[in-house]
Parts: structure tokens; C-alpha cells; sequence
């Protein structure tokens, strides 16, 4: 179990409220600069602009940056740092459905990001730039933001099983 | 903070960095970095400091858990805290108090058929960045932390986006003929 700055009495009331002020930080700065990840890399494909890109590219860098310094400053929340170098290396970061093997994660993360980059740009704009101008007042915008709501209960009800049963019967259990 | 409509182009140089993207993207990296430092006592998973798929589920499913006395499943910091991760939340207040402060609040409606193909876009894209365990943003958390599945998420990321964007410029073009 890996324990960071705060103890776990103390963290447990704090989740809400650094992550509650993180998320106004984060949306304040974001309508500011029009962030987005798809959005990035068609204004690339297609002008070779590379100012939304930047975004992207400059979060990967830095929470690389972030989490080797906060390995150095507290190596006891940092367990897993540097994944790749740890463990299985092509074994995800736990967070997604558990029990499948190695070939199901790969395949698990180049379709859904294939569909996620095609639906996301047909759309206009991937989850944040969405809830961004649902923020706006972009009703389009605020229905894909109540979709993403009511697909939350139709994943854990209904989908995430099915995703494991489905791959364990083709095949691919841990 | 409303801009003067009459402000020499110079601007300051706090109001061009936030205006960039690239600022957003290093201060949520390394704040990410950070609320996992700070709050990871209490529950995991690891790279999880900025998701706005994740952190959606977790506030919907957590709230209803809490509302409905239901079980749905959410990650385990959002499990164990007091009130599941509220960062989506956040996202709409600040996003909303940066668009009323700059004037750019506007409402615009479009039709049911709009409504329609958005709401349905939100609940697909939110299966598959649950399939995969993250949105684009938590896929670049991944990869900063060493998750080379999470990689492999961004390039078909950007081949999916090129792909959609090839279909729309030849879509515009087939309209713009008689």
C-alpha cells in the first residue's frame, strides 16, 4: 500500500477538496488557452500548427517530470515509478479491467484509442474541450457531458463485464 | 481581469502564459504529480491525479453509490475518501467562472439531431476510455509514469484523428460540388 504526504485519516477528507480545486484550476486555464488533445494533432495534420499540440505533448513531458521529482521527494506514493522499468512492461498501470493478459491490454488501448481520436474530432473536441464549452454554454457540448454521465452507470452496470467475459471467451485471460 | 477592448497588444506576461496551452499542460502534470504525492494514502490506482473520463465515473457512480445506496464500481481513492474525486466538477465551475469573467459566455442550442448524436458521442467515448482505463489525458499521465500501453493509446489516438479528419475534409469537399 503506498502512502503519500498526508496520512490516509487526513487524505480521506482531503480527495474532495485538493482534486475539487485542482479540477477550477485546471477548467479556469483550459477555457483560457482552448486545451485540447485532438484538437492538437488535426491543427497539426492539417495547418502543421503546433500551439494546441504543445499542450499535449508539454502534459506528457511534465508529469514525467512530475512524478521523478516526486519519486526523489516521496518514493513511498510514487510505488510503480518508472512502470515500464518496474515491472511487465507492457502491463498497464492498474486502473483498467483486471484478469485479461498482455496481448488484451494492447489491444484494449490501440482500438479505443483509434475510436476515441475519430469520434473525439468528428465532435470537435476531446472530453475536456467538451465539458469546456458544455461550460460556455454549448448545449451540443453539455449533452455529450451528460452522455459521458449516463455512460458511467452503463459501464459499471453493464459494459465492463461483458468487455472481460468477451476477451477471456476469445481467448485472452490472464 | 475583463480585458479592455482598448489594452495595447502587448499583453502581460501572466495573461499570455495563461493563454497557452503548453502552460496548462506542464502545471497539470506536475500537479498531478503532486495530489498523487499528497493523497495517495488514500487508494490508488497510480497516475490518477487528472482524468476527465475516470473522474466523471467516479463522481457519478460515487454520488449515486452514496444517493441510491448502490454499488457501482469506482476506483478506490474515490472509494475510500469521503466524497468521491471532484476535479470534473471543478473543471465545469472554473471553466464557467473564466467564460462569465471574459464575456465569453454565450448559450448556443443547436437541434434534436445535435443533441442527439452528442449525448450518445459522450456515452460511447465513455465505454471505450473506460475499456482502456483513461481519457487522452490520463493516457499522458500513464505514459509520464512509464505505461507504454498508454503510449500505444496516444499513437492510434493520432492516427484516429487523422483518419477523422480525412473523412470530414472529403465530406466538405463533396458538399462544396453542386
Amino acid at each position: 500500500m503506498a502512502t503519500g504526504i498526508l496520512s490516509s485519516d487526513a487524505a480521506v477528507i482531503a480527495v474532495p477538496v485538493v482534486t475539487l480545486a485542482l479540477g477550477i484550476l485546471i477548467g479556469y486555464l483550459a477555457q483560457r488557452s482552448g486545451y485540447c488533445s485532438v484538437g492538437g494533432f488535426r491543427d497539426y495534420y492539417l495547418f502543421r500548427h503546433t500551439r494546441v499540440l504543445s499542450g499535449y505533448l508539454t502534459l506528457i513531458a511534465a508529469s514525467f517530470a512530475g512524478y521523478l521529482i516526486f519519486w526523489f521527494l516521496t518514493p513511498a506514493a510514487m510505488e510503480h515509478f518508472f512502470w515500464a522499468a518496474a515491472g511487465t512492461p507492457l502491463s498497464p498501470v492498474p486502473g483498467a479491467p483486471g484478469g485479461l493478459n498482455t496481448a488484451a491490454y494492447l489491444i484494449f488501448a490501440a482500438v479505443p484509442g483509434f475510436l476515441v481520436g475519430f469520434i473525439c474530432i468528428i465532435l470537435g473536441g476531446c472530453p475536456i474541450r467538451q465539458t469546456v464549452m458544455a461550460s460556455e454554454g454549448n448545449v451540443r457540448a453539455g449533452f455529450f457531458f451528460i452522455g459521458m454521465c449516463v455512460g458511467s452507470i452503463i459501464f459499471a452496470a453493464v459494459v465492463s463485464g461483458w468487455v472481460v467475459t468477451l476477451m477471456q471467451a476469445l481467448g485472452f485471460g490472464a | 481581469m475583463v480585458p479592455d477592448p482598448g489594452m495595447p497588444p502587448t499583453r502581460s506576461l501572466a495573461s499570455r502564459l495563461s493563454r497557452h496551452p503548453a502552460f496548462l499542460g506542464a502545471l497539470i502534470g506536475i500537479l498531478a504529480a503532486f495530489s498523487q504525492a499528497l493523497l495517495i494514502s488514500a487508494g490508488g490506482p497510480e497516475a490518477y491525479g487528472f482524468c476527465v473520463a475516470c473522474h466523471t465515473r467516479d463522481l457519478v457512480n460515487g454520488m449515486t453509490n452514496i444517493i441510491a445506496g448502490t454499488s457501482l464500481a469506482l476506483a478506490a481513492i474515490s472509494k475510500n475518501a469521503l466524497l468521491p474525486v471532484m476535479s470534473v466538477a471543478g473543471v465545469l465551475i472554473g471553466a464557467f467562472l473564466s467564460a462569465k469573467v471574459h464575456r465569453e459566455h454565450r448559450i448556443r442550442r443547436s437541434d434534436a439531431r445535435g443533441y442527439l448524436v452528442y449525448f450518445l458521442g459522450g456515452v460511447i467515448v465513455l465505454q471505450l476510455a473506460m475499456i482502456f482505463g483513461g481519457c487522452p489525458y490520463r493516457a499522458a499521465l500513464r505514459t509520464g509514469y512509464g505505461d507504454v500501453t498508454a503510449l500505444v493509446f496516444i499513437i492510434t489516438m493520432a492516427a484516429g484523428v487523422v483518419a477523422g479528419t480525412v473523412l470530414m475534409l472529403k465530406r466538405a469537399e463533396a458538399g462544396e460540388e453542386p
